[in-house]
């Protein structure tokens, strides 16, 4: 009886859910396809623009974010922050123009792209590029935006950002990720599969973008108040941190959620044990964040668009393993990750020793026992990411109130930043820099 | 009786059958698991199997100039039978807390029970233990609060781990992490490799299995580099709302103590007579010989940065609990001066001492505002390294 009713509530849970995330994506029109959200493509229009955007201690803040025109429709969207996530290809030329919607206390603003070589026209030379005039200051008939052009000859991850007084206007929100697909597939590679750079030893299957990033509100506030001038950035002292321009738990919804409208991206990694993650990292603020990863190792293969190589052709062979990296302020990293549950000690799928194997199960582990009795439920706390079972893809009765989070039963990892104070948001716990890598069973579908 | 329903009745079986192999003792819902253990005194007959028990509570330190600080951290109940471990244990948090050390290929049941909080009898929370880097781990394990259970107070939870890879590792409470690990829950473990007790290039000791003596040692070290915010410590030992956005260590220390606490041979005393502060990080050797400093940073808002007076650089040859080669066996081990450790990050480095002559050396902190406590300076991270003469008796 008491095993049916659970079963019941089980379903019910799944359906609930399964409802739940329909909706979210009907809403949303995008799904993650285990692929980078952005605007590909090697011509984009951007537009630099005021808005707010919402922290997850129930804040809001005047930012300046770059927002970009639609080739088709020709309207712009809202400045976002980050800004949009350029993809662009190995060896194909690309051209951005920037169009300057600041207010004109603002001033000028401009891009600049580390690792590029860069042509770029406007009005006014700044002191690192050409820069756009605010069109709130000029005729109609003076067409005051810049033009960046160059040809990427590296693939890889890259940070582009504001050129023009960029203490205050990257803290502002002027910044967003570059990235350079390989023009081929490498030599030895299967054209089927996914390469970050120019070597097989470069393939994964999904990728998730980790642009880290801080804000002192305070600066924000006196840019409201139109009180730049009061600015001080040496008693810079950041309270609210952000990955791809979202808190905790803000990171976890999906993208483009209506209740975001100026935060599209999330940050929330899914795969099956076995399969290969690429994250692109970037630091995107001005601090050091030493990010930590739950679950496994990661190997750094890349830093700054190169591969880590001792000389050419060679691989990432100085490739680096470690469970925390600091993200380090206009630095990126990419960063290859792998789960297995290789040499855990006990099967976690609870098979018996005559069940069949799983997809990539580490063998020696297959039948082995649990190895310990588990607390009966009221001497612990379920999380609400826990399924009720230790098992991956398991269930199990969960208390009265909680929430079934986690219907798949998958293994949450938080990927973090180790500055532990930065898991809040202005005071409030949790915020900040946490994210869930989620591996699934291998019988649940992953978009 | 386990309540939980598991999918797979085959297993629900064996769970069954296999928690009868060994003798669980229970007192309330103090349980203390260790498979092989015949006669009940928390230590298994099987040598591969590590059993260790260890507390979760409040306590109290005393910092290098004499401010009392409270804290949250865990205890050492080894030897202490179930029912007594509430009784005997609260209020002797330990910082840091204590010491694993395991061999590569031992499976250790850590038992940790939550024994509360008596100076904050308003608070419920739950503590557990995160093996920070821990190679595939499994959420069950993993102390994470959010995908996992954890132990409310008064109860135990027995983790398990094969320790299969070795290195520098660390734990630490992961509940409430900005929270519980600003007060202290945080210690020191790693993984001693397979190839110990081989004789390579005259060592029998190493950090990994190198195939080569490059991590051979002759004396170890750890030096879990942390701070605390001492308004913080107040404000939770007073019942006030907690600083976290102000949350800003000015009590650097090296395994729980500033300079020149962390020369003093002897346990330091918190102002209940309990010795909290046991480890004393004076790192000796005789001369000629090769240090070993399992180094890692678990402060909640710095990064940490340290060299020494030795003269010698320091030989950085793994990081995150993993041998410094690439992935085809390139040697990306590294000489530095300085090496800045961020939080989560641990690192073994090897300080070689031929050619050093024999005397007193320093290790301290290059971000000079941290060699203080608090208002107090010529405190924080620093330690001595002495080197002693090849014949020095002593």
């Amino acid at each position: 009886m008491r095993r049916k009713r659970m079963d019941r509530i089980g379903k019910k849970i799944h359906i609930w859910v399964v409802v739940l995330m329909g909706a979210v994506f009907l809403v949303s029109g995008t799904g993650a396809h285990g692929a980078i959200v952005g605007k590909s493509g090697s011509t984009f229009h951007l537009v630099a623009k005021q808005d707010v955007l919402i922290t997850s201690d129930g804040d809001s803040f005047i930012m300046w974010g770059f927002g970009i025109k639609d080739d088709v429709s020709g309207a712009t969207s809202r400045a976002q922050y980050p800004g949009p996530t350029l993809i662009v290809t190995e060896d194909v030329p690309v051209t951005i123009t920037l169009r300057n919607e600041l207010p004109a206390k603002a001033g000028n603003v401009s891009i600049i792209f580390p690792g590029q070589k860069v042509t770029a026209t406007s009005r006014v030379l700044g002191p690192l590029t050409y820069e756009a005039v605010p069109v709130e200051t000029l005729p109609e008939s003076v067409d005051g935006s810049a033009t960046y052009t160059f040809t990427p000859s590296e693939p890889g991850t890259y940070v582009y950002r504001s050129g023009t007084m960029a203490d205050l206007q990257v803290e502002m929100g002027l910044v967003g990720a570059l990235i350079v697909m390989p023009a081929t597939t490498p030599s030895g590679g299967d054209p089927a599969k996914k390469y970050a750079y120019n070597h097989v030893d470069s393939q994964y299957d999904r990728e998730f973008l980790y642009l880290v990033s801080e804000m002192d509100p305070r600066i924000h506030r006196l840019v409201e108040q139109n009180l730049i001038g009061n600015i001080n950035f040496t008693t810079y002292f950041p309270t609210n941190w952000f990955i791809n321009g979202r808190n905790y738990p803000d990171i976890l919804a999906e993208n483009n959620v209506l209740w975001l409208p100026t935060q599209p991206y999330n940050c929330q990694p899914r795969m099956h044990p076995g399969e290969k993650v690429l994250v692109r990292f970037i630091g995107g603020g001005r601090d050091i964040h030493p990010m930590h990863f739950h679950g496994n190792d990661f190997e750094t293969i890349a830093v700054d668009g190169r591969l880590l190589s001792s000389e050419p052709e060679a691989g990432p062979d100085l490739a680096w393993q470690a469970t925390t990296i600091k993200s380090i302020p206009g630095q990126t990293a990419d960063l290859i990750w792998t789960w297995t549950g290789k040499e855990i000690g006990w099967d976690i799928y609870g098979h018996s020793p005559d069940d069949p194997l799983e997809p990539d199960e580490y063998a020696p582990n297959h039948g082995k026992p649990f190895p310990v009795v588990l607390p009966q439920r009221d001497s612990v706390t379920y999380g609400a990411f826990y399924s009720g079972s230790p098992f991956l893809g398991g269930e199990g009765e969960l208390p009265p109130g909680h929430g079934g989070l986690n219907a798949s039963g998958g293994y949450f990892y938080m990927w973090h930043s180790h500055t532990e104070k930065e898991l809040t948001s202005n005071d409030i716990w949790p915020g900040g820099l946490i994210s869930f890598m989620i591996v699934e069973h291998p019988d649940v579908p992953i978009d | 009786m386990m309540k939980r329903r598991i999918r797979y009745a085959s297993v629900t079986a064996a769970l069954i059958l296999f928690s009868f192999l060994w003798a669980v003792t229970a007192s309330a819902d103090v349980q203390i698991q260790c498979p092989g253990d015949k006669d009940g005194d928390g230590i298994s007959e099987d040598p591969n199997i590590v059993c260790r028990s260890i507390t979760a509570g409040d306590g109290f330190t005393k910092m290098a100039d004499g401010l009392d600080l409270y804290i949250f951290s865990f205890g050492d109940g080894e030897g202490v039978p179930p029912d007594r471990i509430i009784a005997d244990l609260t209020l002797k948090a330990q910082l840091p807390a204590p010491t694993i050390i395991l061999k590569q290929g031992q499976e250790l049941y850590l038992t940790m029970t939550n024994v509360g909080m008596v100076v904050r009898p308003d608070l419920f929370d739950t503590h557990s233990v995160h093996w920070h880097g821990f190679p595939n781990a499994a959420p069950i394990f993993d102390g994470l609060p959010e995908p996992s259970p954890t132990a409310n107070m008064g109860n135990s939870f027995t983790y398990y781990y094969n320790a299969a890879v070795p290195g520098t590792y660390f734990y630490h409470c992961h509940v409430e992490a900005a929270e519980h690990m600003q007060m202290g829950m945080i210690g020191n473990l790693w993984v001693t490799p397979i190839q110990d007790g081989t004789s390579i290039e005259g060592f029998t000791k190493f950090a990994y299995n190198d195939e080569d003596g490059s991590t051979g040692y002759d004396v170890a070290y750890p030096l879990l580099l942390t701070g605390f915010d001492s308004f913080f410590h107040i404000a939770s030992d007073t019942v006030q709302a907690l600083p976290f956005a102000a949350m800003f260590d000015e009590y650097p220390m090296i395994n729980g103590r500033g300079y020149p606490d962390t020369i003093n041979p002897n346990n330091i005393v918190n102002k209940n007579g309990f010795a909290a502060q046991k480890i004393c990080s004076l790192i000796t050797a005789t001369a000629g010989q090769r240090i070993l400093l399992r180094v890692s940073n678990i402060s909640t808002t710095h990064q940490y940065t340290f060299a020494t007076t030795l003269g010698v650089p320091m030989k950085v040859v793994g990081r995150g609990a993993a041998l410094l080669r690439g992935p085809d066996g390139k040697d990306t081990s590294m000489d530095v001066n300085v090496l800045n450790v961020g939080g989560g990050q641990a690192y073994d480095v090897i300080l070689d001492t031929s050619g050093v002559a024999p005397g007193t050396y320093f290790l301290y902190t290059t971000d000079l505002a941290n060699l203080s406590n608090g208002e107090q300076e010529r405190g924080g991270i620093m330690t001595e390294i002495v080197i002693n003469p090849l014949n020095d008796p002593v």
